[in-house]
């Protein structure tokens, strides 16, 4: 084969697998709008997905604060401006920071078990058993995990917001001494409602992308053992950088809301 | 003449390059066990999807107790699946699940019957199957024998039509294959009105359960009958097969 029909079958082949995935998420998203509702599945995995993840995202929410704190120190503090360090972490953390790291964080938990879970149900015919029971498989798996990582990324994100905020907090007043007044007073000037919600849909789109991505991956896996670690790997990997390169476009999208 | 369970006429399939059916003419005879015997690889796998409309056949006829399932849309296939049971290899019971749950499943799904009616038709179909104390068992708790019972229980638990298994005495020692063979005997015994298609390439518990057997071979059907049809056959592949030869016309 020549080097441009390699090409050729190589962008065939990713339009494809493109194609594939997008048909699944339809096809779950529009099974979950349909009754029976599995609300018990949904809070299940609302709490796989949250509430499981809490202490992961605060420990790295906190530490996140913090060393944002001493590195925005080393800047300001050449011009004597150590007051803006909670208003400028403030902003990165809301806008920025905390929307993808949580979402990377719980796509390393969360994306990876989902992808691995389906995976085993996949190659132990568990999916097919589902089939043969006319139990809609993408309703009963995919969308409670989808729905409930949609909903409850965003939720961490806001909990990494508040806990690294408190970090800096802790370096900046604590070991820096900026003053808790000018402290708090920056931040109330600078951030604006705009800055969170922007983050927080961010994080939502992050949610749906890390979850439908390991439920297809799960879906899809063949090959036994080998072949769920395969697609749990790749799960992770494919979300991750969909996460990073998504966050680019989403904020291009979003500027407009927070610059007026 | 007996009544037709199941009937299959010219059923092809190929994915991509390989041609995995290739022609299949087969009839299940209502109310018996079938068995169809083949080697691995043979497509008794994708047969038996077929049949419960799980993939389509590129060309040819599927009818399930007369009807036409191939042109079926997607939502009247599902339904039709109500018609049947299935018993996987590995009784691909949910493992999320314990033992009662994965039984009671169908009923939960699928019935309107209070969780009250549904423990007793679960404890009916345990005991009948021989697990009667085993309902609050994990089901990684479980030896592969007491997995296919568990699948035999749900697969019977809204009374299906059909009753399909799938090699369902793989990996089994000889004493648990013999149980399993008298449980598919005493289910369809106890039920005239189920239909029971077996996928086996066990001899020894084919001509144990078998009211008719078939052979696929290549993707087509090359003897069916009684196990007396098997043991006089002159037909080399099928002697190959049945003694369980080394040498012969299948390579």
């Amino acid at each position: 084969m020549n080097p441009i029909s390699r090409l050729g079958a190589m962008l065939i082949h990713v339009l494809e697998s493109v194609g594939r995935y997008v048909r699944f998420l339809m096809r779950s998203m529009a099974s979950g709008l349909l009754p029976p509702y599995r609300l018990r599945l949904l809070f299940k995995q609302m709490h796989f997905v949250g509430v499981e993840s809490l202490l992961i995202v605060i420990v790295t929410g906190v530490f996140t604060g913090m060393v944002f704190a001493v590195q925005a120190n080393v800047g300001f503090s050449r011009f004597g401006a150590e007051g803006l360090i909670g208003a400028i972490v403030t902003l990165s953390l809301t806008r920025e920071l905390s929307p993808v790291l949580t979402a990377l964080m719980v796509n390393g938990r969360v994306g990876s078990a989902m992808a691995a879970e389906l995976g085993t149900m996949r190659v132990t015919e568990q999916i097919d058993a589902l089939d043969s029971m006319a139990i809609d498989a993408h309703q009963y798996l995919a969308a409670p995990r989808i729905l409930a990582a949609t909903l409850m990324v965003p939720a961490l994100t806001m909990v990494f917001n508040v806990v690294g905020v408190l970090g800096c907090w802790y370096v900046a007043v604590k070991q820096l001494s900026v003053t808790p007044g000018a402290f708090q007073a920056r931040i109330e000037w600078w951030v604006d409602p705009d800055d969170i919600i922007g983050g927080l849909i961010k994080s939502s789109l992050f949610g749906l992308l890390l979850s439908s991505v390991g439920c297809y991956k799960g879906f899809t896996t063949s090959g036994g053992a080998e072949g769920v670690g395969r697609a749990t790997t790749t799960a992770v990997v494919i979300s991750g950088v969909l996460i990073l390169t998504s966050d680019y476009f989403m904020t291009l999208i979003l500027a407009p809301l927070s610059v007026g | 003449m007996k009544k037709v369970g199941i009937q299959l006429e010219g059923v092809k399939k190929r994915f991509g390059t390989q041609e995995v059916l290739r022609g299949v003419d087969l009839v299940v005879p209502a109310g018996e066990v079938t068995v169809i015997i083949g080697r691995s690889g043979t497509g008794k796998s994708v047969l038996l999807k077929h049949v419960m409309g799980l993939m389509r056949p590129d060309a040819g006829v599927i009818r399930i107790g007369g009807l036409d399932i191939t042109g079926l849309r997607d939502a009247q296939l599902r339904r039709e699946r109500f018609r049947f049971g299935m018993v996987f290899q590995h009784a691909a019971l949910f493992d999320s699940m314990d033992v009662y749950d994965n039984v009671a499943f169908p009923l939960r799904e699928h019935s309107k019957l209070s969780e009250a009616q549904i423990r007793i038709r679960v404890e009916a179909m345990l005991a009948s199957v021989g697990l009667k104390d085993a309902g609050r068992k994990q089901v990684n708790e479980l030896s592969g024998g007491m997995r296919k019972r568990v699948g035999v229980a749900r697969a019977m638990v809204r009374g299906p039509e059909f009753l399909l298994y799938d090699e369902p005495t793989t990996g089994l020692d000889p004493i648990m294959t013999a149980q399993i063979d008298a449980l598919i005997r005493d289910t369809q015994d106890a039920n005239p009105g189920l239909t029971s298609l077996v996928i086996s390439h066990d001899m020894a518990a084919t001509f144990r359960i078998a009211d008719k057997i078939a052979m696929l071979h290549e993707g087509r059907v090359i003897l069916e009958g009684t196990a007396e049809t098997f043991r006089e056959t002159d037909d080399p592949r099928v002697r190959q097969f049945v003694e369980g030869r080394l040498e012969g016309p299948i390579g």
